[in-house]
C-alpha cells in the first residue's frame, strides 16, 4: 500500500485526491522507486484540466527522483539502492512509490541531490530540447524567453546566458523581473506595464530575434510573431494562457517565412541515446554551477492541489517540488 | 539612346491560356538606376498560371499586365547612376513579387540583375533563376540538407523539384519524390531522385514510411498545398520539418499548433523567395551558389520545352495540364 494523488475526473485543482493505492511488484522491465521528491509542471495542470486528454483514473505527475527499491525481471544496468530520476513518459510521480519502466530512468550522479533532480529533470531536459534542438542557440544570438522567472524560464535564462546569448525575458511583476535578472536575463520586460514587442524591437534596433520561446500561448503568440526576424522560429511549448488557436499558414510567410515549432519533451527523450545525452549535458551545466536550480517552493505531496493553484495563478518562482 | 519597339505578351483580362496575347509595345529609355534589356530567353513559373487565372490575393497586380518573373538577355542601354554593368553584357534576373518578363525587351532596375558566367547559357539562366534560387534557399537555408538526411520532394519532376532533387542528392541526402506518372518517375530518377513515388498509384505517405524503415523523412518540400497536406505531415519523422512553398493544388487556411505536437513535435514553415532574396546581397548569395553548382555539373538543367514567345498561351496550357517536364522557356 502506498499514498498517491489521483484524479477520477478532469477539472480544477479540487479534482486532485490523496488516496491509498495498491502497489504490486514491478513487472517485466520495470523497477519500483521510492520517491524522495516529485516535480510540479504545467503539463500536469493541462492533463488535470483536460486540455491534454488522458485516460482516467490516473496518478498524475511526470517528474520524480528517488531510490530503487525493487527490480522486475529483465532489468539490467540498475541496482537496488541506486539513486535515479526521470522526466516525461509514464505519468505517476505524484506518489510515495511507484513502478516505472527502467527504460526512462537516468542514474543520478553524486553531485545532484534528489530534490534538485526532482526540481530540474523535466524543466532542465525541456530547456535542453529548446536551446539545442528546436533552435540551436549560438553565442551572439538574442533570444526571447517568456515566463522568464518560471521553472523552465529560470533554467533557460541561465543556460542561454552561459552559451553567450543575449537573453530578453518577459515576466509578470517587478519582483519577477529582479529574479530573472539574477538568473542571467539581460533584459527582463514586465509585460503588465510594458509592450514586450515594442521593447524587443528597441532592444534589437528593430531587427527582431531569431527565436521566441512561447509558453504563454493564446495571449502572447501574435506579439511573439511580431518579435521575430525573417526566418525566425516560434517555439510553442506551453499554453499557460490557453493554447494558440489555428493559425493561417500564409500568415507565417507574410511575416517573413517564419517557422512554427510545437515540441513536446517525450519526442526528445524516448530514444535512450538522446535522453542520456540531454541528461548528461544538464548534469554537467548544473554541476559546473553555471545553472543553479532554485527550489522556489515546496509542498507536501498530500497538498498538491494547493501547489496547482499557486502555479496556475502565477504565484510561484523557480521550481516547485512535492515531498512525500 | 532612343526608345524602341518590342513584342510583349499582355494579360488584359483574367482567364484561360487564350487571354495571353502578343502585342507591340514601346519601350522607353532606361531611367536612373535602370537598364534596358534585350531578352534572349524567358522562364515560366507555375505561379504565373495562378496570376493569369485570377487576381492574386497577397499582392495583386493591376491589369493590363505582362507576366513573367525570370529571364536572361543582353544589356542594351544603361540609365544614370548604374554601376557595375556594361552594354553587351549577359545578365539574368529572377523577380520575387514583380512581373514583366514575357517580352522581347524591357526596362529593369539594375539591382535585380546578375551577370551570367560564361559556362552558363542564356537558356539555362532563364530557366533557373526563380526555380534555382528557390531550390537553393530550400536546400541550403530553410533546412541545411546534408549526408544522412532523407528528404521528400513533392512534384519531383516539376521545375523546382527537378533542381531540388539533384541538389539534395548532391548534398548527400536520400531523396524521395512524388510524381504523377511513370514517365515523370523516369525523369525524376534521372535527376537525383533516389525513390520516385507515383502518387496516383500508391499512397505516398505509406510508401515514404516504408522507404525510411518506418521512421519518416527529415524534411518535406511541398509546393502543392491542400491535396498533399495531410499526407505530407504523415510522411515526417518525429521532430521533422514541413516546408510549404506554394499552393499549386489549393490553399490551406488553418494549422493547429497542437496537431504539430500530436504528430510528433513537428515544425512547419511557409516560405517565399522574396524573404530569402530580400536584399541584393542575399539575392546574389543565392544566385552565385546556384551558378556554381550548375556550372560544376552537379545539377543538370533540362529545358523540357521551349516555346516561341508568341505561343505563351500554349506553354501555359502545357504547364497547367501537367504535360511539362523540367523547365519551360519562351524564346522572343
Amino acid at each position: 500500500m502506498t499514498k498517491a494523488i489521483r484524479i477520477h475526473e478532469t477539472g480544477g485543482p479540487e479534482v486532485l485526491k490523496w488516496e491509498d493505492v495498491e502497489l504490486g511488484d514491478p513487472g517485466d522491465g520495470e523497477v519500483r522507486i521510492k520517491h524522495s521528491a516529485s516535480g510540479l509542471n504545467f503539463i500536469d495542470c493541462y492533463q488535470r484540466s483536460g486540455l491534454y486528454p488522458i485516460e482516467l483514473p490516473i496518478t498524475l505527475g511526470t517528474e520524480g527522483a528517488g531510490v530503487i527499491e525493487a527490480l522486475g525481471p529483465g532489468v539490467e544496468g540498475l541496482e537496488i539502492g541506486q539513486r535515479v530520476a526521470y522526466a516525461g513518459g509514464q505519468m505517476g510521480s505524484y506518489s510515495e512509490a511507484r513502478n516505472i519502466s527502467a527504460g526512462v530512468l537516468v542514474p543520478l550522479p553524486d553531485s545532484i541531490e534528489d530534490q534538485t533532480a526532482a526540481a530540474m529533470m523535466l524543466k532542465g531536459m525541456t530547456s535542453h530540447m529548446l536551446l539545442f534542438k528546436c533552435y540551436v542557440v549560438k553565442s551572439g544570438d538574442t533570444i526571447l524567453v517568456h515566463a522568464a522567472a518560471g521553472g523552465v524560464g529560470s533554467i533557460m535564462c541561465q543556460w542561454a546566458n552561459a552559451l553567450g546569448a543575449t537573453v530578453i525575458g518577459t515576466v509578470g511583476s517587478d519582483e519577477k523581473a529582479e529574479k530573472a535578472k539574477s538568473n542571467g536575463c539581460h533584459h527582463p520586460i514586465n509585460y503588465s506595464t510594458e509592450d514586450f514587442a515594442e521593447r524587443v524591437s528597441e532592444i534589437t534596433d528593430g531587427k527582431g530575434v531569431p527565436v521566441v520561446y512561447e509558453s504563454i500561448g493564446k495571449n502572447t503568440y501574435e506579439k511573439s510573431m511580431d518579435c521575430l526576424e525573417n526566418f525566425g522560429t516560434l517555439v510553442n511549448f506551453g499554453n499557460a494562457s490557453g493554447p494558440i488557436p489555428a493559425i493561417e499558414p500564409l500568415e507565417l510567410m507574410r511575416r517573413g517565412s517564419l517557422a512554427l515549432s510545437r515540441p513536446t519533451l517525450f519526442n526528445y527523450t524516448a530514444d535512450q541515446e538522446m535522453r542520456l545525452k540531454a541528461a548528461g549535458d544538464l548534469f554537467d551545466v548544473v554541476g559546473s554551477g553555471k545553472v543553479k536550480i532554485e527550489i522556489g517552493q515546496t509542498f507536501p505531496l498530500s497538498e498538491t492541489a494547493a501547489a496547482h493553484t499557486a502555479l496556475e495563478s502565477r504565484q510561484t518562482m523557480g521550481s516547485t517540488i512535492l515531498l512525500p | 539612346m532612343a526608345s524602341r519597339k518590342s513584342a510583349a505578351v499582355f494579360l488584359r483580362e483574367h482567364g484561360g491560356p487564350e487571354v495571353l496575347k502578343l502585342e507591340d509595345t514601346e519601350i522607353g529609355d532606361p531611367g536612373p538606376g535602370e537598364i534596358r534589356l534585350k531578352q534572349t530567353a524567358i522562364g515560366i513559373n507555375f505561379s504565373e498560371v495562378h496570376t493569369r487565372k485570377r487576381p492574386s490575393g497577397t499582392h495583386s497586380n493591376p491589369l493590363p499586365l505582362i507576366l513573367g518573373r525570370e529571364a536572361a538577355g543582353v544589356v542594351e542601354a544603361i540609365g544614370q547612376d548604374v554601376e557595375g554593368f556594361e552594354i553587351g553584357e549577359r545578365v539574368a534576373y529572377g523577380l520575387r513579387r514583380q512581373q514583366g518578363a514575357y517580352t522581347e525587351c524591357r526596362l529593369i532596375p539594375a539591382h535585380e540583375l546578375v551577370a551570367i558566367p560564361d559556362r552558363i547559357s542564356d537558356e539555362t539562366a532563364a530557366a533557373i533563376m526563380v526555380k534555382g534560387m528557390t531550390a537553393c534557399y530550400l536546400a541550403r537555408r530553410t533546412f541545411e540538407v546534408g549526408p544522412g538526411h532523407s528528404v521528400l520532394v513533392q512534384a519531383a519532376a516539376g521545375g523546382v523539384g527537378t533542381i531540388l532533387c539533384q541538389w539534395a542528392h548532391h548534398l548527400g541526402a536520400t531523396v524521395l519524390g512524388t510524381v504523377s506518372s511513370e514517365a515523370k518517375a523516369d525523369h525524376a530518377r534521372a535527376h537525383g531522385c533516389d525513390h520516385p513515388i507515383i502518387y496516383t498509384k500508391e499512397d505516398f505517405a505509406t510508401r515514404a514510411r516504408e522507404l525510411t524503415n518506418g521512421e519518416g523523412v527529415d524534411v518535406i518540400y511541398d509546393p502543392i498545398g491542400e491535396p498533399t497536406w495531410e499526407g505530407s505531415f504523415k510522411s515526417l519523422k518525429q521532430r521533422g520539418l514541413m516546408v510549404n512553398y506554394g499552393w499549386a493544388g489549393g490553399r490551406v487556411t488553418e494549422l493547429e499548433p497542437l496537431d504539430l505536437m500530436n504528430m510528433g513535435s513537428l515544425t512547419f514553415t511557409k516560405t517565399a523567395l522574396y524573404n530569402y532574396a530580400n536584399t541584393r546581397e542575399n539575392m546574389l548569395g543565392l544566385a552565385h551558389e546556384l551558378f556554381d553548382v550548375v556550372a560544376s555539373g552537379a545539377i543538370k538543367v533540362e529545358i523540357g520545352q521551349s516555346f516561341s514567345l508568341k505561343n505563351a498561351a500554349l506553354a501555359h496550357e502545357a504547364l497547367e495540364t501537367g504535360k511539362t517536364m523540367g523547365s519551360t522557356i519562351l524564346i522572343p
